[in-house]
């Protein structure tokens, strides 16, 4: 990924508390039917609360949430949010969504409390997710969240999990620990 | 400053002298747990990647017990994806069908999970370990990396700590605690966020042997928590010592270990409970669910599948029947408990009543794959939870109680208090 940055500039899209991963992100039949593919999520991501979301979204634009967002160890909504080139920032996530969103290369920073006081949709935000730098263009603010830690990084700038393992096996190929 | 339980077991397998809630450390665990459900997903995934051999094959203990009673020719071929996969990574430790039994029991009862230890495991329910004093973190999906690689990342988790206070009457059980925990919870009246935290329990705990402690490890896992402590009582590490595989050191938390919240809970005065369909934070008092008709009735699953809760629902069993419309079905959780259960006699009750016996693990527990239920249908379990569709339809009527009270209730063909009920010993 040689276009990889963990600098974002983009639009606001702010939600509120609670949005629970079936129906707030993404349609719950994606979910039970487990579909992982990118294509098939991207159009029906925020679908049952904004249609046409994907249409307007653009690489770089950063979903701001408030507290407990995305509720369950699901990743589809994540899948869609990375494929897009989104960016999330929230005031908090139950653990395994925060998890589930790094797993899927997700640029992401959490326990960000008040963020959602520091911004509203349509607002230019620059957000550095290495460092936990937050900027409001349009409003003039700038603030400091808890970062992405060191060894998540290493996963999200790889793509996530599977990206992380296939990183991995090559080097332990190349230092000789080749498979028999 | 000192540690909680969590935070020691983490430091010694991380290799770090201390550390601190929210920092990420990759442990090497003591052992690595899966069961049939995931293997074929793992597999899958490794091979795609080329990865074909694991870090420590020897440290890996793979399960068969969420599909026991293969019901279809697919889970038959499953079975066999199953045993190559443990046979092309070298996998020893193989528990496979009629091999060993519910992957978060029969460790603690065969001297494999030791107090102080720390593991990882594919299922949230790992959250038994602290029943013995020990520590297994669920991963999921990423269980993939763990076996490639030996370790996984891991955020430091918060610990809380309950303290019980006061002793149990009779006929009221750890379950029962469990579901009155979790409904305080909810509402609000104990604020507490179990959202991964590890949950210490503390006071009047020396009444509670291995199974009270796995009971009671089960409901905080289904508000959120990662993992359960109980402090080893000399009981307990005795038994521990006279079946240990190998060698241990006991952790305890540190005197002035730092804790996210402490709160007390009263027990003296609880009633059993019942969980009502929904999920355990709708638990009430007996008193307030007695009255509807059942069709279904289970024992076992990982929180109540010990010998000692199968001893607790026999004493209503005993020299009856369960009615025509009831259909009982009973899992022990381990291989070793059904044949203690046959060699002391305590099966032929169930027999006699004529309860089902299923083999050894999670029974319909795991999405119904043996003794499902029809739309509108009322069954009371043991189960670890009771939302919509658990046992099949979801359209049926899930209730949860304790072993006693869900023994009572399957003779009587309906929910009944078992401080009422009749007993063996009554």
């Amino acid at each position: 990924m040689s276009d990889f940055s963990w600098i974002l500039q983009g639009r606001c899209y702010r939600l509120g508390h609670n949005v629970p991963h079936a129906g707030g992100v993404i349609p719950d039949s994606l979910i039970t039917s487990r579909e992982i593919d990118p294509q098939k999520l991207v159009p029906r991501l925020f679908e049952e609360t904004d249609p046409g979301f994907h249409e307007r979204a653009r690489p770089g634009d950063i979903i701001v949430a408030g507290r407990k967002f995305g509720m369950g160890p699901k990743m589809n909504g994540y899948i869609a949010m990375q494929a897009l080139g989104l960016g999330l920032v929230c005031e908090s996530m139950p653990y395994l969504a925060y998890r589930a969103a790094i797993g899927c290369g997700l640029r992401v920073l959490t326990d960000c409390e008040g963020v959602t006081e520091a911004c509203e949709t349509g607002d230019l935000l620059e957000v550095d997710f290495a460092s936990g730098r937050f900027v409001n263009r349009t409003r003039g603010v700038e603030l400091r969240f808890p970062l992405l830690p060191p060894a998540l990084q290493e996963i999200v700038s790889v793509g996530g999990n599977v990206g992380w393992l296939e990183t991995w096996w090559r080097s332990q190929s190349s230092a000789g620990r080749s498979p028999s | 400053m000192g540690m909680t339980a969590v935070e020691k077991v983490l430091a010694r397998t991380s290799g770090r002298a201390s550390v601190r809630p929210g920092e990420v450390v990759h442990p090497v665990p003591d052992f690595i747990m899966i069961h049939d459900g995931l293997v074929r997903a793992a597999k899958r995934e490794l091979d795609a990647l080329g990865i074909d051999r694991l870090a420590s094959p020897e440290k890996v203990i793979m399960v068969t017990d969420h599909e026991v009673l293969y019901g279809s020719a697919r889970a038959a071929e499953f079975g066999a994806i199953n045993r190559n996969a443990a046979k092309s990574w070298g996998v020893g430790r193989f528990f496979d069908v009629g091999r060993g039994g519910h992957g978060h029991l029969f460790p603690m009862e065969s001297g494999m999970l030791l107090p102080g230890m720390f593991y990882f495991d594919n299922d949230r329910h790992s959250t038994n370990a602290g029943a013995i004093g020990a520590f297994g973190f669920r991963m999921g999906a990423e269980i993939s990396r763990v076996l490639a690689t030996g370790t996984n990342w891991v955020s430091v988790p918060k610990s809380v700590r309950i303290s019980l206070r006061g002793k149990l009457k009779p006929h009221v059980y750890a379950r029962d605690i469990g579901f009155y925990l979790a409904r305080l919870i909810k509402a609000g009246e104990l604020d507490l966020d179990l959202d991964y935290r590890v949950v210490e329990f503390a006071g009047d705990i020396d009444q509670f042997g291995l199974s009270e402690r796995t009971a009671l490890c089960n409901s905080p896992t289904e508000l959120g928590a990662y993992g359960v402590f109980f402090a080893p009582s000399q009981a307990l590490l005795a038994f521990a010592a006279e079946r240990a595989q190998q060698s241990f050191t006991p952790i305890y938390a540190d005197p002035d270990a730092q804790y996210e919240r402490e709160v007390a809970v009263d027990i003296e005065d609880l009633e059993p409970q019942v969980v009502r369909p929904g999920g355990i934070q709708t638990s009430v008092d007996v008193s307030e669910a007695v009255g509807p008709q059942i069709g279904h009735a289970f024992l076992g699953a990982c929180g109540s599948g010990m010998y000692e809760d199968f001893v607790t629902a026999a004493a209503f069993l005993k020299g009856r029947r369960v009615p025509d419309h009831v259909r009982l079905f009973i899992a022990p959780g381990t291989e070793s408990s059904t044949r203690r259960m046959s060699a002391e006699g305590l099966l032929d009750v169930f027999m006699q009543a004529g309860a089902i016996l299923l083999p050894a693990g999670c029974g319909p527990c795991n999405d119904a794959v043996v003794g499902p239920l029809h739309d509108g249908e009322v069954s009371i379990s043991t189960a670890s939870n009771s939302n919509a569709g658990r046992f099949g339809s979801k359209k049926a009527q899930l209730y949860l109680g304790s072993p006693a009270t869900v023994a009572a209730s399957a003779v009587a063909g309906a929910i009944v208090d078992p401080r009422t009920a009749v007993r063996e010993s009554a």
